[in-house]
C-alpha cells in the first residue's frame, strides 16, 4: 500500500471515476454495436429481418446467407480478383518501395529530399484526382479492365505508404552493421540483399500486409478501371447489391462479413509481427 | 479501412543531406559511389511514381482544356470553357465537402482522444477492448457504408426499430438532406476514431510519469494535470493526425457514394462523388478534369498547411 512508486502508478494510470466508466461504456457500445449488428444480420433468416416484430438478435441463426455468398459466381469471381490484385499490389509495393526505403534511409545524394517530398505529398493526393488520367492512360496502353490496371492504380497509394513504413524501420538499423559488411568485403548489392533485407523481414511483411489491406479495400479504382470481370470485392458488392436497394440485407451483410474477415485475420497476424519486429534482438545490434 | 495511419513524422524537411552535419558515422563514411548506388536503387520507385501519379496529375490539366467525352473518340479545344461550366457546381460541392470533412474530423478526434484517456486508466480487459475497438477501422469503406446504410434504413433499420420499441417516432435520416449528411458523418466517425485513439494512446503511454507526479505533489487537480501535462504532449501528434484525417476526408469517395450516392438531391455530393459522376455518369472527361484541377488548387493550400505543421513539429 505504500511507496512513492505506487503513488506514481496511480497518477499515470488513474482509476476511472463512475462518470468515466459510464462514458467508456457508451463509447464502447458505439464502437462495437454496429459490428454486432453486422454479424447478427448475416446470421438471421430473411423472414426474421423483415418481420414487423423482428428480433434484435438471431433467435434462430442460419448460415444460409454466408453459404449463399459462395454459391454466387459473380461474388466468388470478385473474391478471386481481390486476392490476385491485392497480392500483386503488395508484392510490387514492397519490392519497389523496399529499395526506395533503403535508399532514403541509408544514403545521401542530391535530390534525395525532393524525392522524399514527392512521396510525402503524393500520399495525400485523392484517388479521384488521378482517376481520369489513369483511365485514359491505361486505355491507350490497352490495359483497361485488366489486373495490371488495378495493380498500377492501387500502387499510387500503397507505394508512399510502404516507402515511409520501411524507411522508419530501416532508420532503426544501426549503421555499424553496414560498416561491418563493408569491412568484410561485401558488395553494396550483397549487403542489401543478404544483410539488410533479411534483418527487416518482419517490416517487409508488415508493409506488404498494409498494402494488401489498402488494395483490398479500394472502391473507386475497382469500380472504374477493372470492368465486371476483373473487379474486386468492394466493387462486386456494390454492383451486386446497390441497385437492389433494400432487397437482400442479410446476404449483403454476410458478404460484407466475408469481405472483412481477411482483414481481421491479417490484422491479428500483423500485431504479432509488429511485436516481433520491435522485440527481435538482431535489430538492436 | 479508410485512413491508414500514414507515418506522419517522416518528413522531407531536413537540411540537404551531405556530410556537412556529420552527426552519424554513416554519413562521414559515405563515398560518392555509395551515393550513386543509393540513387540507382531509388530510381524504380521514382520512375513508377512519376508515371502513375505525378504525370496523371499534370495531364489532367491538359484534359481540362478540352471538350472530351468517353462517348466520342475525338476531342476539341475549349480553353477555360470547362471551368466556366463547372464553376457553380464546384462552389456548391466545396461547401458540402468542407462540411463533411470538418465534421468527420472533429468527431473522431473527440471520441478517439476521449477513449484514449479512458483506456489509459487502470481498467480490467483494456487490451482486449483496445483490440476490439480497432475493428471499425479495419473494415473496408464499402462495408462501413453498407452497414450504416442498413442501420439507418428507412423501412427495416435497427435505429428506427429500436426507437419504435420504446414508443418514439422513426428518424429516417437518409431521406432528409441534413439527416443524410449526419448519417455519413456518423459512419465516417465510426470508421476513423480508432486510429486517432491509437495515436493518442501511444502518446499517453510515453508520458513522463515524473511530470505527473510533480504536478500532483504541487497540488494539481486531475483536470489541471490533464490541461498542463497531458494536453501539451497530445497536442502536436493529435493535430497532425487530425489534419491528415481532414485531407483524407476531403477526398473521400466510398462512404458517401455507397450510403447516399450524393443525395438526396445533391445534399451530400462531395467533390470526389461529383467528379466520378461527371466522368463516369455523364462521360464528360473534360469537365470532370476541370473540377479536379479546381479541387487540386484548394487541396494545395490544405496540404501546404500540413507540411508546415509537420516541419514545425519535427523541429520541436
Amino acid at each position: 500500500m505504500s511507496g512513492a512508486r505506487d503513488i506514481g502508478e496511480g497518477i499515470v494510470n488513474p482509476r476511472l471515476s463512475i462518470p468515466g466508466r459510464l462514458l467508456l461504456f457508451v463509447l464502447v457500445l458505439f464502437g462495437l454495436l454496429p459490428i454486432y449488428w453486422l454479424t447478427a444480420t448475416a446470421l438471421m433468416k430473411r423472414d426474421d429481418v423483415f418481420a414487423p416484430d423482428r428480433p434484435l438478435f438471431p433467435v434462430d441463426p442460419t448460415l444460409d446467407n454466408l453459404v449463399g455468398f459462395f454459391r454466387n459466381d459473380a461474388l466468388l469471381g470478385s473474391l478471386l480478383n481481390s486476392i490476385i490484385v491485392s497480392t500483386g499490389t503488395a508484392l510490387v509495393s514492397v519490392l519497389v518501395g523496399g529499395l526506395m526505403a533503403y535508399s532514403l534511409s541509408k544514403f545521401r545524394y542530391r535530390g534525395r529530399n525532393a524525392i522524399m517530398f514527392m512521396f510525402l505529398v503524393g500520399q495525400l493526393i485523392p484517388g479521384a484526382l488521378l482517376l481520369i488520367s489513369l483511365y485514359l492512360m491505361l486505355s491507350s496502353a490497352g490495359l483497361l479492365y485488366t489486373y495490371t490496371a488495378l495493380i498500377v492504380a492501387f500502387t499510387t497509394f500503397t507505394l508512399p505508404l510502404t516507402v515511409f513504413l520501411l524507411k522508419g524501420i530501416m532508420d532503426a538499423l544501426p549503421d555499424e552493421i553496414l560498416e561491418a559488411a563493408k569491412v568484410d568485403g561485401l558488395s553494396r548489392t550483397a549487403t542489401m540483399f543478404r544483410i539488410v533485407f533479411p534483418l527487416v523481414v518482419p517490416g517487409l511483411i508488415t508493409a506488404a500486409m498494409f498494402a494488401f489491406m489498402r488494395g483490398w479495400s479500394d472502391l473507386l479504382f475497382a469500380l472504374t478501371l477493372a470492368g465486371p470481370d476483373k473487379q474486386t470485392l468492394p466493387a462486386g458488392l456494390t454492383q451486386a447489391f446497390i441497385h437492389e436497394g433494400t432487397a437482400d440485407w442479410p446476404s449483403l451483410m454476410a458478404a460484407s462479413l466475408i469481405t472483412s474477415l481477411p482483414l481481421a485475420i491479417i490484422f491479428i497476424l500483423l500485431q504479432r509481427y509488429f511485436v516481433s519486429g520491435l522485440a527481435s534482438g538482431a535489430v538492436k545490434g | 479501412m479508410a485512413g491508414t495511419p500514414a507515418p506522419a513524422t517522416t518528413g522531407g524537411t531536413t537540411t540537404t543531406g551531405t556530410t556537412t552535419t556529420g552527426t552519424t558515422t554513416r554519413r562521414t563514411t559515405l563515398s560518392a559511389r555509395d551515393s550513386i548506388f543509393g540513387f540507382m536503387i531509388a530510381l524504380p520507385a521514382v520512375l513508377v511514381f512519376l508515371v502513375i501519379a505525378i504525370y496523371p496529375l499534370l495531364s489532367s490539366l491538359g484534359t481540362s482544356l478540352y471538350d472530351q467525352s468517353l462517348l466520342r473518340p475525338e476531342r476539341s479545344f475549349v480553353g477555360v470553357g470547362n471551368y466556366a461550366t463547372v464553376w457553380g457546381e464546384f462552389v456548391g460541392h466545396v461547401g458540402t465537402t468542407l462540411t463533411f470533412a470538418a465534421l468527420a474530423t472533429v468527431f473522431p478526434v473527440i471520441i478517439g482522444v476521449t477513449l484514449a484517456m479512458l483506456l489509459n486508466a487502470r481498467i480490467r480487459g483494456r487490451n482486449v477492448l483496445r483490440g476490439l475497438l480497432m475493428l471499425p477501422w479495419l473494415l473496408p469503406g464499402v462495408v462501413v457504408s453498407f452497414l450504416w446504410a442498413w442501420i439507418f434504413n428507412d423501412s427495416y433499420g435497427v435505429v428506427d426499430h429500436v426507437l419504435s420499441l420504446v414508443g418514439l417516432p422513426g428518424i429516417s435520416l437518409l431521406g432528409d438532406p441534413v439527416g443524410a449528411m449526419a448519417a455519413v458523418v456518423i459512419a465516417k466517425t465510426w470508421n476513423s476514431f480508432p486510429w486517432i485513439m491509437v495515436v493518442a494512446l501511444a502518446v499517453l503511454q510515453t508520458l513522463p510519469g515524473e511530470q505527473l507526479e510533480a504536478a500532483t505533489i504541487d497540488g494539481a487537480t486531475r483536470f489541471q494535470r490533464f490541461r498542463f501535462v497531458s494536453l501539451p504532449h497530445l497536442l502536436g501528434p493529435v493535430t497532425l493526425v487530425a489534419v491528415l484525417e481532414f485531407i483524407y476526408n476531403f477526398g473521400n469517395f466510398d462512404t458517401v457514394f455507397v450510403m447516399t450516392g450524393g443525395g438526396p438531391g445533391d445534399s451530400t455530393t462531395t467533390l470526389a462523388v461529383s467528379l466520378y459522376q461527371l466522368a463516369f455518369g455523364s462521360y464528360e472527361l473534360g469537365q470532370a478534369s476541370a473540377m479536379g484541377v479546381l479541387w487540386l488548387v484548394l487541396l494545395a493550400f490544405v496540404t501546404g498547411g500540413y507540411l508546415l505543421l509537420n516541419r514545425r513539429l519535427e523541429r520541436s
